[in-house]
């Protein structure tokens, strides 16, 4: 153990907010905290997962082990694929976005918001400003949600069972706004080709405000009971250290990757719906341990209630979806109304949108990480091919870069600081 | 052609035409994509370009996908990959199209995150990475026959829902 650790072998919170390692001091620490053991004949490989309950789904790893030191970790995933992709073949674009948000059902409408963003780019659709602000909003609510349901599990898997329970509690409300929006909870299927499915409903900018507004204070006393909490810092500090090099070689994103001190941000990077209108900062950390990617998430839980709050002040009035009659539906209250809205609505419903040939790649930052989708069309309604490069897949990829050297123990916090959802790792 | 292009991707075209010059098979610019296809012999040389060059620097694989294009009777398959420099911020695409049963060299080499991409583009579409560490089925089960992703595969199949006993301790 180094100087810059007390008698407990912990960095001192304000020592090591202030603190910036280099790439090679974390590369050194890394280096440090793993075990180096070469594998003799006293190997034992077990299986963790399908059914562990801190594999946060049917995520399989069997592990080679020396004692509790972990030699070699292979991955096993697929227990929940479900052939999105070829099934995308077979639907049109409009067809194809609510199997998008059984992705990650977790946020189900970042998928949705990726996969339109990738369509509106193939089709050179225009979203209009209205349609943007209700995205990003619904966006970052989604990001909330997703965060606040890690925060349970991940501190569930270790050990602590009342804050799951709180947390949950907690993401009701933020449930209870997207019922109120889209009428579901979990799988919205709210985004649309050219803009978003509904209106804010009456009475929507108040609630959400309430909730917004009282989040803040929730996260704030999370985060003292956390980072007050010794075994969590014990268990958090100085553990799975992944650095932005290893996060760059293994396509580890989002929030893994700002808590190894890089400022990567599509949302910045890559501005795409109504992100470059609101003002908001990149959540950075420098440690690239458990306990940095816990900081990064609850800083970015409250960015992202400033962005809800900036979209709800400024929410321009005018359509939400784009008058663009051969790519995207019509506003569903004009159907029964309107002749014309209604002949647009039976052409996209039975033939589809007509998109030109091409192939696109957009990413967005999902809560999870970076969210890609490929698609390549050859005319018609309905792509050629459709591949979403999601970031769980990824992450799931790269645990065994992440816990080898490490105890097994460590490899729960590790698995579940990196937040992997097997709906988006599987398909 | 280039005209909606970036500047930084104008000389990642530049310097590729520069190094490579007629072994590019065609670039193409959608929605301000760049794609460049190469040929599967030139598949290795291109991407460790790519990923060493200084103007270049893709240090990220986005993602590595298989592709069926059956009325390409002469070349049906494709690969394509996805990369991202961090350095400057650009993407690029590149493809390579392959006969049935002509395979392709790994790029774990250059990016581990390829493993699981080539793993899946194997299993869906029976394209070969010759020097994969462990090159299995992904998502499928061990048992799986066919390449699922394929165009002449249906949608609703016949093989699968059963349960596997005898497999126990094999995997």
């Amino acid at each position: 153990m180094s100087g810059t650790q007390d008698t407990q072998g912990l960095v001192p919170a304000a020592q090591a907010l202030s603190r910036r390692p280099s790439l090679e001091e974390l590369r050194e620490r890394k280096d440090r905290t793993r075990r180096h053991l070469e594998p003799t004949g006293d190997v034992m490989t077990i299986s963790m997962g399908p059914q562990h309950p801190s594999m946060h789904g049917v995520y399989r790893a069997v592990l080679d082990l020396d004692g509790e030191v972990i030699l070699a970790v292979r991955p096993e995933i697929g227990n929940l694929h479900r052939g999105v992709e070829k099934l995308c073949e077979h639907r049109t674009y409009h067809q194809i976005i609510p199997l998008t948000d059984r992705l990650d059902y977790i946020s189900g409408f970042a998928m949705n918001h990726g996969f339109c963003e990738a369509a509106e780019k193939l089709m050179g659709v225009e979203v209009p400003a209205r349609g943007r602000y209700i995205r990003t909003m619904t966006h970052e609510l989604c990001r909330i949600s997703n965060h606040i349901l890690w925060l349970g599990t991940s501190i569930m898997d270790l050990g602590t069972q009342t804050f799951f329970t709180i947390c949950f509690r907690d993401r009701e409300y933020v449930l209870d706004l997207f019922e109120m929006l889209t009428g579901a909870r979990m799988t919205h299927s709210f985004a649309r080709i050219g803009g978003v499915a509904k209106d804010l409903p009456d009475g929507f900018d108040h609630r959400c405000r309430k909730v917004i507004d009282f989040l803040p204070k929730r996260l704030a006393e999370y985060e003292r009971i956390i980072k007050q909490n010794r075994i969590f810092l014990k268990r958090a500090k100085n553990v799975g250290i992944f650095t932005s090099e290893d996060c760059h070689a293994w396509r580890v994103t989002g929030p893994t990757l700002r808590a190894a001190g890089i400022a990567r941000d599509l949302r910045k990077d890559e501005p795409y719906a109504a992100y470059p209108e609101v003002e908001f900062d990149v959540a950075v950390e420098y440690n690239a341990d458990v306990y940095d990617r816990f900081l990064v998430r609850m800083k970015e839980m409250r960015e992202s209630c400033k962005i809800i709050r900036q979209c709800l002040d400024k929410m321009p009035p005018g359509p939400f979806l784009a008058p663009d009659a051969a790519h995207s539906l019509p506003m569903k209250k004009n159907v029964l109304r309107d002749s014309a809205a209604m002949i647009q609505d039976f052409y996209q419903v039975f033939r589809g949108p007509q998109v030109p040939r091409g192939s696109v790649y957009r990413c967005v930052e999902a809560p999870k990480g970076e969210m890609g989708v490929y698609i390549r069309s050859e005319g018609g309604a309905k792509p050629a091919r459709v591949r979403f490069s999601t970031p769980s897949f990824y992450h799931g990829q790269a645990v065994p870069a992440l816990v080898e050297g490490e105890m097994v123990a460590d490899m729960i916090a590790i698995f579940a600081s990196v937040d992997v959802v097997l709906g988006d790792c599987d398909r | 052609m280039n005209e909606g292009l970036d500047t930084s991707l104008t000389v990642v075209l530049a310097k590729l035409e520069k190094r490579f010059g007629g072994r590019l098979r065609k670039q193409t610019e959608c929605c301000g994509d760049l794609t460049i296809t190469v040929e599967p012999e030139d598949w290795m040389r291109v991407l460790s370009f790519c990923r060493s060059a200084r103007e270049l620097a893709f240090d990220q694989l986005d993602c590595l996908l298989g592709d069926h294009l059956p009325e390409r009777t002469g070349a049906p398959f494709e690969v394509v990959v996805h990369l991202l420099s961090h350095t400057h911020g650009h993407r690029l695409r590149v493809t390579t199209p392959l006969a049935e049963g002509q395979d392709l060299p790994t790029i774990t080499g250059l990016w581990p995150s390829a493993g699981f991409d080539e793993r899946e583009a194997w299993e869906m579409y029976g394209i070969v990475f010759a020097g994969h560490p462990d090159l299995r089925r992904l998502l499928t089960t061990e048992d799986f026959e066919g390449f699922p992703m394929r165009k002449d595969f249906p949608l609703r199949g016949t093989v699968g829902g059963r349960i596997r006993t005898d497999l126990r301790g094999k995997i």
